[in-house]
């Protein structure tokens, strides 16, 4: 009788250890995408997790330019306080994972006048570019003029950068600014820009100075970065093919045999 | 009973130990890029980074998983790759053109192409048997990574409350027709009795062909000068030389249209000769009388292997009929993906050729380029246009 009643107990406990052991694996698969991520989680989170996925990422300095408004400096944090300011456009290596914090000044806007924002770029994700052409094709984070007003207005911004799909690509030929859009309300901006394509880094307008003044936690660490040199007015200008020259006394080839 | 219960058990254990958990640091600086880094600490940065950590010191404030410093550079050997995959890679770092990459390419019954897609560069032509034959070029790759950003504000609202509609209290419906007249009466229409005047057309202001606008182009005279990276003996003369393979693959990606027995070509009294393998003779005979074997080799370059958004790119696609038959109607035709857009009137044959453009799919154009006159076996041209990157 004591035997029965063992046997009707473990058939559930049984099928209790399978199902478990089946959802266990189905949960640990983890997606190639951020959706389990958001948005709106504290800076560092999101690429902390992307680090221990794997990859060659830990160690990389992703190369990004920064850009702003003309006029405007930009500075960056070494040994828990801002370096000297140096007018936008700035190319730095961020590593990929790390917090930065930035002190942005000269902001030209009205009533903006002596008036500082402390954004934070987080990076993501990395390009995989041709070993010499790595700093030419740098992530552009834009610090646009609406998003430091809205920072001055006490809002707070957040902006996802992402890699374009070219088969979702827009058919739009690209302006001298980044082109963006606003997330509709209710969905999380990181999980629209892994929809849409790969995000790679993540910038975060309208952070405030504590009142005890910034500390090591404001500088979330200072983590070492890299200063690239930045774009020649060659370089900037977009390349534009020329008709060879005809040289006067070079024999006419023939296009066939 | 009780051996199974030990094997569900083992099975349990060994569906647990196989989920793939979080990669340790340690496995990721066995990587090919990180066999260099940190040798030393500090003495891997570049002279001109900077840091903010004392030297020997852990980072104060660090994310989960760099609690013990941030890890230092190391200098990247060139573009990683996942082992096993081919490059280019990733894919959306790149624009790729050319190839036929959807299913094979057909004509329909009017003769239009049939399965043609966005980045498909192919050529058609006609043989004297009546048959009409599509080949694909090689693909072109361009290295091109695209931002884009999204962008969320938040406001913060202190003291505030916000109440939210409870819904409608008296919707009105439409009502419905309380009653619906019946016709009573019909009215006799007038048969036109003669026409007043009729003014017949004078001159054909537009023409279109099914439903879809061909623009038309005017023929361009061809610059009869190479570009650099049109400098290869290939482009220049349509014939293969074998140290010319690096620089043609690079870039590239599975040269179906010019491998070696279709690049290495017999010309005898300039016609060229189909090849008749012997199996028993250590030697190939070449000669002519063989079968009717019509046969165009298409090759695409670009000019740069790298285009940031705003830059200007050249293709350059060389034809040769590699066949021993002459074809008719060549007819070549590059689908352009979204990213590319063609600049107006850059087109350029060295052949008499018409070209003309055609909206497709992907909101850029097809450029058409149609032979005005047959091509003889062993001869070819060269086909160019310009694009701008988006």
């Amino acid at each position: 009788m004591r035997r029965q009643g063992s046997r009707v107990a473990g058939k559930p406990a049984v099928v209790l250890l399978v199902i478990l052991c089946l959802a266990a694996g189905g949960l640990a698969q983890e997606p190639a995408v951020h959706y389990w991520h958001q948005g709106v989680m504290p800076p560092g989170a999101i690429g902390s997790r992307q680090l221990q996925r794997g990859g060659p990422l830990a160690g990389f300095f992703q190369p990004v330019e920064i850009k702003a408004p003309h006029g405007v400096s930009i500075s960056l944090a070494v040994a828990n306080q801002f370096g000297p300011p140096q007018e936008a456009p700035r190319r730095v290596g961020l590593l990929i994972g790390s917090v930065y914090r930035l002190r942005v000044t000269n902001i030209p806007l009205p009533q903006a006048e002596g008036m500082e924002i402390f954004p934070t770029i987080e990076i993501i994700d990395r390009t995989y570019a041709p070993t010499d052409q790595q700093v030419r094709f740098a992530i552009p984070v834009e610090l646009a003029p609406q998003d430091m007003e809205l920072a001055l207005q006490g809002k707070f911004v957040t902006r996802v950068i992402y890699l374009e799909d070219p088969h979702n690509a827009l058919p739009t030929r690209s302006s001298d600014g980044q082109s963006w859009f606003d997330v509709a309300p209710g969905r999380d901006p990181l999980a629209v820009a892994d929809e849409l394509g790969r995000p790679v880094a993540i910038v975060r307008l309208g952070a405030r100075v504590p009142d005890q003044g910034p500390d090591s936690n404001f500088y979330f660490g200072s983590p070492a970065w890299v200063a690239y040199p930045p774009r020649t007015a060659a370089q900037a200008r977009p390349v534009r093919e020329t008709a060879p020259a005809r040289p006067a006394a070079a024999p006419q080839q023939k296009p066939l045999p | 009973m009780r051996v199974w219960r030990l094997a569900i058990i083992v099975l349990g254990t060994l569906i647990l130990c196989s989920c793939r958990g979080p990669t340790s640091p340690s496995s990721n600086q066995a990587s090919p890029q990180s066999a260099t880094a940190m040798p030393g600490r500090y003495a891997a940065l570049p002279p001109q980074a900077y840091t903010g950590m004392p030297p020997g010191e852990p980072c104060p404030v660090a994310p989960p998983g760099m609690e013990a410093g941030v890890p230092l550079a190391y200098t990247a050997a060139g573009p990683w790759t996942p082992p096993g995959i081919i490059p280019p890679w990733p894919s959306d770092e790149y624009l790729r053109d050319g190839g036929n990459a959807g299913p094979p390419l057909r004509v329909g019954p009017n003769g239009e192409l049939l399965g043609l897609e966005m980045e498909d560069t192919v050529a058609r032509y006609s043989t004297l048997d009546g048959r009409t034959v599509v080949e694909p070029s090689n693909k072109v790759s361009l290295y091109s990574p695209h931002f884009h950003a999204v962008r969320q504000v938040v406001d913060v609202e202190i003291d505030q409350q916000r109440n939210r509609a409870t819904g409608v209290a008296e919707p009105l419906k439409p009502l419905a027709p309380r009653t619906s007249e019946p016709v009573a009466l019909n009215t006799q229409n007038l048969r036109a009795v003669r026409d007043i005047s009729a003014n017949p057309a004078v001159q054909l202001r537009g023409r279109a062909s099914h439903a879809t606008l061909f623009a038309e182009l005017r023929p361009k005279a061809f610059d009869n000068f190479y570009r650099v990276y049109e400098n290869l003996a290939v482009i220049r003369t349509g014939i293969y030389v074998g140290h010319e393979e690096a620089i043609l693959a690079k870039g590239t990606q599975a040269a179906i249209a010019w491998d070696h027995k279709q690049a290495v070509q017999i010309y005898l009294d300039n016609q060229a000769a189909g090849a008749t393998v012997v199996s028993q003779k250590p030697q190939e005979t070449y000669g002519f009388g063989s079968a009717p074997n019509p046969r165009l080799r298409l090759i695409k370059v670009a000019s740069t292997p790298v285009a940031e958004p705003g830059d200007e790119v050249s293709f350059t696609i060389r034809f040769d009929n590699v066949g021993n038959q002459p074809i008719g109607s060549v007819q070549i035709v590059d689908s352009l993906t979204t990213r590319l857009e063609y600049v107006p009137d850059s087109a350029q044959c060295s052949l008499k050729a018409r070209f003309s453009t055609q909206p497709n799919e992907g909101e850029s154009l097809v450029v058409r380029c149609l032979l005005n006159e047959p091509l003889p076996p062993g001869h070819g041209g060269v086909f160019r246009f310009r694009c701008i990157v988006r």
